[in-house]
């Protein structure tokens, strides 16, 4: 059944070059497997039966198959960010990042389904349905980018991308035991990427190993006239960086995060996830770095899911403002414009956007900018600079990704509060600060899997790799693929 | 004592050309305590009056205006392709003036 689709994109270079392999039966396997995994976990939007092929050449890429979350545009291939908003759109043009990857001689399969335009952590708000973890398919895979985890962590392909604003990338990666990986802001093109929010937005992808994550974004990126905010990485390598020599290196996690002491009547599923962390801390020790315990201000802390939700909604809200229906996607009914445009926008979101897009109305009215925009903006700054002080002592910040495994899809409303909401969103600081952030699965709770952030300074993304790629080297989690619990 | 009211609730959603279900109104409004208790978070910091927002990623950017030549664009049957209403080679849309 999977033959081929389960290995790294080296060893699939090295039997396509070698002819041992074509890149049809790649695509076939592919094809086969995404109809496999569409009827256990729903992963997709579309599935591409008859894809544009390229030629097999010195390419790491080419020839073989790879996923695109639902929110890249891809000319003449459907488009919708998973939402009925979009339901017949095919775009005439495609995304920089698409371009690149297909300048590389990539093939596109499949588009992954998705939390609509980004805007969820849960992977149940697709015009699709839910999406479901294959690790267990009573549970979430998380969000937003839950098709592309769902998928890479099945063997369908190697590699899918991803879209990452608040941790969109990083943790259905960390909920499907694979690598999620989001570069520093900028590194790869923006330019046709649907925007949610566009100062916290970026592209990035999951694979089931780091090197395989370096490869595929040295394909992604590069300097775009058609996005002002990327910039020149011509002279980084991201695959020839990883030397696995980390000795030396320095290493910092937060004690209000990762003390157990933290939580008031811990679960026995956090403390193992804590215990967990604690080993990989212990490994990193081994491989020569050195872990140091450090503290920051809880009220900073406690502000990061406030600061994320104020901006991302305040900025949802104006980037979206384009979904009229007139443009693109289907035209609503109505006497004049504006009826049209409301029948247009009221019938395709879902109630959940909707009450982000309220949210962040009520946010950006007049008598509220001050106090919660414009405030959200200026803790965000603080969050940073706490952030950037850290990486003047210290090459990354390591921390464990959510506060255990994934969640049970009968419990997938947003949580806006709780004991462990710090666990639950540190990774937007990622976002907060356009830092290079990398997720690696680091264990098992009763049979599913978990897994660790590390988090460096921005346009230092070769260290964050080297980092994660020597701990995925002395751990058995590389290259695994998603073994249904029972 | 909320603060907040179905009428309010609608009237951030219209702001917004959206239309909101009772059941929708309901969902939101019953949160809407909830919410801003939760992002009023962000005003325990103290002394923040004199941050400057934070509103780019990276505060290096370094813009350059681009030479003004003349590159490939999208092609106009493509693009017609796309559109519910065409005339001819024109994108047929909703008037919006002169309607009086």
């Amino acid at each position: 059944m999977n033959k081929y689709m389960s290995m790294s994109i080296e060893k699939l270079h090295e039997l396509l070059i070698n002819n041992k392999v074509t890149s049809d039966e790649l695509i076939a396997e592919s094809l086969n497997m995404s109809k496999i995994v569409e009827e256990k976990c729903n992963a997709f939007a579309t599935i591409i039966n008859e894809p544009e092929k390229h030629d097999v050449q010195n390419n790491l890429l080419s020839g073989i198959p790879y996923g695109v979350k639902d929110n890249y545009s891809t000319k003449g291939v459907l488009s919708t960010a998973s939402s009925n908003t979009l339901k017949d759109y095919v775009p005439f043009f495609d995304a920089t990042a698409i371009t690149n990857l297909k300048k590389a001689g990539a093939v596109m399969v499949n588009k992954t389904a998705m939390d609509e335009f980004g805007m969820g952590g849960t992977g149940t708000t697709a015009s699709t349905g839910i999406i479901k973890n294959p690790w267990d398919t009573s549970r979430m895979c998380s969000g937003s980018s839950s098709g592309s985890a769902a998928a890479v962590a099945s063997g369908v392909y190697p590699y899918a991308l991803g879209s990452d604003t608040g941790d969109s990338i990083r943790k259905p990666a960390a909920y499907c035991g694979i690598v999620g990986y989001k570069p520093t802001y900028g590194m790869i093109s923006r330019y046709g990427l649907f925007p949610f929010a566009s100062s916290l937005d970026h592209c990035g992808v999951l694979t089931r190993n780091v090197r395989d994550a370096a490869i595929v974004v040295d394909a992604m990126k590069g300097k775009d006239n058609l996005d002002m905010t990327s910039w020149d990485s011509s002279n980084i390598n991201l695959l020839n960086s990883i030397n696995y020599k980390v000795e030396g290196k320095k290493l910092c996690y937060i004690k209000e995060i990762c003390d157990i002491n933290n939580y008031q009547s811990p679960s026995d599923e956090l403390k193992e996830h804590l215990n967990i962390f604690n080993k990989t801390l212990e490994l990193c020790k081994k491989l020569g770095m050195s872990v140091t315990e450090i503290s920051v201000d809880k009220s900073l802390l406690d502000a990061v899911a406030a600061t994320y939700i104020v901006i991302s909604c305040a900025e949802a809200t104006s980037n979206m403002s384009n979904l009229t229906g007139i443009i693109f996607g289907p035209r609503g009914n109505g006497d004049n414009v504006n009826e049209m445009m409301k029948h247009h926008r009221t019938n395709g979101f879902s109630p959940l956007i909707k009450r982000r897009f309220v949210i962040g109305s009520y946010v950006l009215q007049k008598e509220n900018q001050e106090k919660y925009f414009k405030n959200a903006q200026r803790v965000r700054r603080l969050i940073v600079d706490v952030w950037k002080n850290l990486f003047k002592e210290y090459d990354a910040v390591i921390l464990p990704v959510g506060s255990g495994v994934a969640k049970k899809l009968n419990n997938e409303t947003e949580i806006l509060a709780s004991d462990t909401s710090i666990l639950e969103e540190h990774l937007q600081i990622g976002n907060f600060g356009g830092f290079p952030s990398i997720t690696i699965p680091n264990g098992f709770i009763n049979n599913l899997p978990v897994g660790i952030n590390i988090t460096g300074n921005c346009y230092l993304d070769e260290t964050v790799l080297n980092i994660a790629a020597s701990l995925e080297n002395e751990m058995n989690y590389k290259n695994q693929i998603a073994k249904e619990v029972k | 004592m909320s603060n907040f009211t179905k009428e309010l609730v609608d009237k951030y959603a219209e702001d917004l050309l959206i239309g909101l279900t009772s059941e929708e109104n309901k969902m939101v409004l019953d949160e809407m305590d909830v919410i801003d208790s939760f992002i009023n978070k962000i005003n325990l910091i103290p002394n923040i009056e004199n941050v400057t927002p934070m509103t780019h990623c990276l505060d290096d950017f370094v813009v350059t205006l681009r030479s003004d030549e003349v590159t490939e664009s999208i092609n106009i049957e493509d693009l017609l392709s796309n559109c519910d209403l065409v005339d001819a080679r024109e994108i047929e849309v909703p008037k919006v003036v002169g309607n009086e």
